[in-house]
């Protein structure tokens, strides 16, 4: 702690702090949203190179466009599940008091801090009809669709954000409202879908974002389920340009997929906004009958099954794997441990700059409402989370080298410069939101104590925003641990833990060795979010 | 017509007790307030009467009917929250609706039943606007029609002028007494204000601590209160401490603890009993003799000053003198206070000290 506080002073002196603001800025459109959307200007100046290889090109484009409505068919089929099996359990989350509800808590965000390579992995062995040479005594198999088991695969990591979004909403719409409602004749499905629904909007244009580019985004896992099961013909839009080969191929389908990720999520902001849920039909029978006895608890225990059985269950089913296969004898087992070092090595190295880059951009952005700079950098900084990662990978390497493969510690500080893009977001999106929720007065009653402003924010803001910081920090460190899109799109030759898994299974089929990765990636993924929810409790017991 | 009546209501959250033993009955038509300070438990009786809380011993009837597992929803009553809570995404006409919306009125009827209630409370004027629209006033009038427009006629309140400024509080008092009398309403109205519970109650329930204290009239528990923590709560005393020298029928003697005398006319505890003795100030002279006490600070109060002293004994005591009195007083003086002898009540002392049995938690 003592070190971030002395960090803290260091930049909080008025004449750094400028400069820094300054760098920062500079920082955040040369590094993170100038390479993220670089892709964008090959349109115009290689659009006849597109042309001929990829346009005139009939078998390329229906591939391309077969790809990426898998995807986007996907992403909505994924956040519609997502929304009604979400909004249940939000109520219980926040609404109920029960015994074990801690637990449920930690439950639903464990899928969180797996990354989705492992988790593609085990959810195939779970849900997939695998090949001859994958024995796996314990495993349904009985999806054979590839459509279907990524629609599975997508729900187990985008589930949580669901949940979650909808929690904090719901968390903030005050449960008078629904009493209220009672009070006047209504029963409590009336009151929810009549009162509390209509006053979700934010959070589920929240949710949906959240979701819809979670699952447009997914990389790893999916190529990782779709070689387990051995699937050679089906592509979403991401497993696509992990396979694309021709740079004007690969930034036509980054294109697209970027300008219609862009142009989906505003039509969806701007839809759930004029929803319009009806308030004044009401069915005082049926939903009477609806709100007591057998229904709603029929539909609580829905919610927790379909926790248990499609999200926790096909998560964790690869630790069965190790228990009921025989190990293989040529696993290069070296090589997972340099992996291993790559990954916290660029985790690490991406954490500590979203941090010195990332809490001035939030102060000032937090501090200057209203003006339009600050405006302007809190809407751009939203874009890293909406474009595809591995679209924002392509990109930053076309605009870093032109597109040449690249290697050795180069690509490493690639992929590194890849992870700040879509992580830097995260960080500044959680010292924002904590900055923005306390009270300026506290800064101001310092000062008339006759603190000066930095030691007004050394003394008074940074105690308050500690643990959003280091939560905005945790959340980087575990994405950049578990992304693989990114990383493959800017060089398949960097070796990160999530990588090694895919091509262990992808290339190796060494099964065995892919799931015990699996496991120990889990393990330490786990421990590294048990941390963050110690912070984020007691931060909670501190407010 | 709806009569109230709590049986040994109790109502515990893990280990605090906040309802003990509650025993109330509420007559058809009758204005009840309970009164009490924050924490004694008001709000969560309330809430039970309500169906919002399950108590978790006693009973509840309404119309003798018992209550127990009836939803909220089924209670037929009508419910005005102290934060308002008007449905934000609602006009205040669709608010006021929503009751007869969710028993799936016709539409005309809805809108019928809204404005006659709207107009009732004198907001027929802005029933198109939003709650955000409205200052806090008007929404609190907009949130009482949209509970009556259920047609309920068991009303109940919880603390529902609290959010408001002083003097728009002061108007609705009227408002809503007004409106429950020409209804017919029974109404339950809980709040920590003795000022507003004075003026609008046919009765008072005094709350301390999950239990009730006493009730009856605003002012029979102003000028006879039974309990020493009421005639404490309600206005204000002074209380001082002594014990009985002399008991005759109409006329008992007092000797406070300066060794002063003070005459009495009802005097229920026994000879050589210790006892409180609780005037207030109003009832409280300078005399010729009597108390002897020097005057530390005068507070001017518009119509009156008030003048606080303090014996021999270090007690403080209050009494008001009438505005152009004021400047025969000044702070240092030494005056004798005499007593007004019917105005007087005189307490057995408590066991715990006076001054935990006034304390407000």
């Amino acid at each position: 702690m003592s070190r971030l506080e002395r960090a803290t002073a260091f930049v909080s002196k008025p004449r750094i702090r400028n400069l820094w603001t300054l760098i920062v800025i500079v920082f955040f459109l040369a590094f993170v949203i100038t390479p993220t959307l670089f892709v964008l200007t090959y349109a115009f100046t290689n659009w006849d190179l597109i042309q001929t290889e990829v346009i005139q090109d009939p078998e390329m484009m229906s591939q391309i466009w077969t790809a990426i409505a898998n995807s986007f068919e996907i992403a909505a089929i994924v956040t519609l599940i997502d929304i009604l099996v979400g909004l249940p359990m939000a109520w219980i989350l926040v609404r109920k008091k029960f015994r074990g509800k801690e637990l449920l808590d930690t439950l639903i965000d464990m899928p969180l801090a797996v990354p989705t390579a492992a988790l593609g992995f085990s959810a195939a062995i779970f849900w997939g009809i695998t090949p001859a040479d994958l024995t796996n005594p314990l495993g349904l198999k009985i999806v054979s669709s590839p459509f279907l088991l990524i629609i599975l695969l997508h729900i187990i990591f985008s589930y949580p954000y669901m949940v979650r979004s909808l929690s904090a909403i719901l968390e903030q719409i005050d449960q008078t409202f629904e009493t209220a409602g009672q009070t006047l004749g209504a029963s409590k499905l009336t009151a929810v879908r009549t009162i509390t629904l209509p006053l979700f909007r934010a959070g589920l244009v929240t949710g949906i974002i959240l979701c819809f580019a979670r699952s447009l985004s997914e990389t790893g896992g999916t190529v990782a389920a779709l070689a387990t099961v051995a699937n050679t013909d089906f592509n979403t839009a991401p497993t696509l340009i992990d396979s694309l080969k021709s740079t004007p191929a690969l930034a036509f389908t980054s294109i697209v997929l970027i300008i219609l990720a862009l142009v989906l999520l505003v039509v969806v902001a701007i839809v759930v906004k004029k929803l319009h849920i009806p308030f004044r039909k009401v069915w005082p029978r049926p939903e009477k009958i609806l709100s007591r006895g057998l229904a709603p608890r029929l539909k609580d225990a829905t919610s927790v099954l379909f926790l248990v059985f499609i999200v926790l269950i096909p998560s964790f089913f690869v630790f069965t794997f190790v228990f009921t296969s025989s190990p293989s004898t040529t696993t290069d087992w070296s090589q997972f441990g340099q992996s291993l070092v790559n990954s916290f090595l660029i985790a690490g190295v991406v954490t500590v700059i979203d941090l010195a880059m990332g809490i001035p951009l939030a102060l000032y952005i937090a501090k200057n409402r209203s003006k339009w700079l600050p405006e302007t950098l809190d809407i751009l900084v939203n874009v890293p989370l909406i474009v595809p990662t591995v679209a924002l990978g392509f990109s930053l390497k076309l605009f870093w080298t032109g597109g040449t493969p690249v290697s050795g510690p180069f690509a490493i500080f690639l992929v590194m410069l890849a992870h700040i893009a879509f992580t830097y977001p995260l960080m500044v999106r959680n010292v924002t939101g904590a900055v923005e929720e306390i009270d300026p007065t506290y800064e101001e009653t310092a000062r008339t104590l006759g603190a000066k402003p930095i030691q007004g924010f050394k003394r008074v803001l940074f105690p308050m925003i500690k643990a959003s910081i280091l939560a905005g920090a945790i959340m980087a460190f575990t994405r950049s641990l578990g992304e693989t899109g990114a990383t493959r799109a800017v060089s398949t030759t960097v070796l990160t833990a999530p990588n090694y898994i895919v091509n262990l299974i992808k290339l190796e089929n060494d099964y065995y060795a892919a799931a015990l990765a699996c496991i120990i990636l889990i393990i330490i993924s786990y421990a590294l979010m048990l941390a963050l929810r110690y912070i984020t409790r007691r931060r909670k017991g501190v407010s | 017509m709806p009569e109230v009546s709590l049986s040994h209501i109790t109502m515990r959250f893990g280990k605090v007790v906040a309802v003990d033993e509650v025993d109330l009955t509420i007559a058809d038509g009758e204005y009840v307030t309970i009164l009490g300070p924050s924490g004694c438990g008001k709000t969560t009786l309330i809430r039970v009467v309500a169906g919002i809380l399950e108590p978790t011993q006693g009973e509840v009837r309404i119309n003798g009917k018992s209550m127990r597992g009836v939803p909220i929803e089924e209670r037929d009553l009508g419910y005005v929250f102290q934060n308002i809570a008007l449905f934000p995404h609602m006009t205040v006409k669709a608010n006021a609706a929503y009751g007869p919306t969710v028993k799936d009125l016709p539409m005309e009827e809805r809108e019928q039943v809204a404005k006659k209630y709207l107009e009732m409370v004198k907001l027929l004027d802005k029933m198109s606007m939003f709650p955000s629209e409205l200052c806090g006033g008007e929404q609190q009038k907009a949130s009482l029609a949209r509970a009556l427009a259920t047609g309920a006629k068991l009303l109940l309140l919880d603390e529902p002028l609290s959010a408001l400024d002083a003097r728009v509080r002061v108007d609705l008092r009227y408002e809503l007494r007004r409106i429950a009398k020409s209804l017919g309403l029974t109404v339950v109205h809980v709040t920590h204000d003795q000022e507003e519970a004075m003026s609008v109650s046919d009765r008072i329930v005094v709350m301390r601590a999950g239990g009730i204290v006493e009730s009856g009239t605003p002012e029979q528990l102003y000028t006879r209160p039974r309990d020493v923590f009421t005639a404490n709560f309600i206005g204000e005393t002074n209380l001082l401490e002594g014990w009985v020298k002399q008991r005759l029928p109409g006329k008992s003697t007092i000797e406070l603890r300066d060794n002063s005398l003070i005459e009495v006319e009802n005097c229920d505890p026994q000879v050589g009993e210790a006892v409180v003795v609780s005037v207030r100030p109003e009832f409280v002279f300078p005399f010729t003799d009597g108390l002897l006490s020097r005057i530390e600070y005068l507070t001017y109060m518009g119509t009156y000053w008030r003048v606080s002293s303090r014996s021999q004994s270090n007690d403080m005591v209050e009494f008001d003198v009438p505005s152009i009195e004021g400047k025969l007083y000044h702070p240092g003086q030494e005056v004798y206070l005499m007593f007004n002898r019917n105005a007087a009540v005189v307490y057995p002392r408590p066991k715990e000290g006076v001054t935990e049995a006034v304390k407000l938690e």
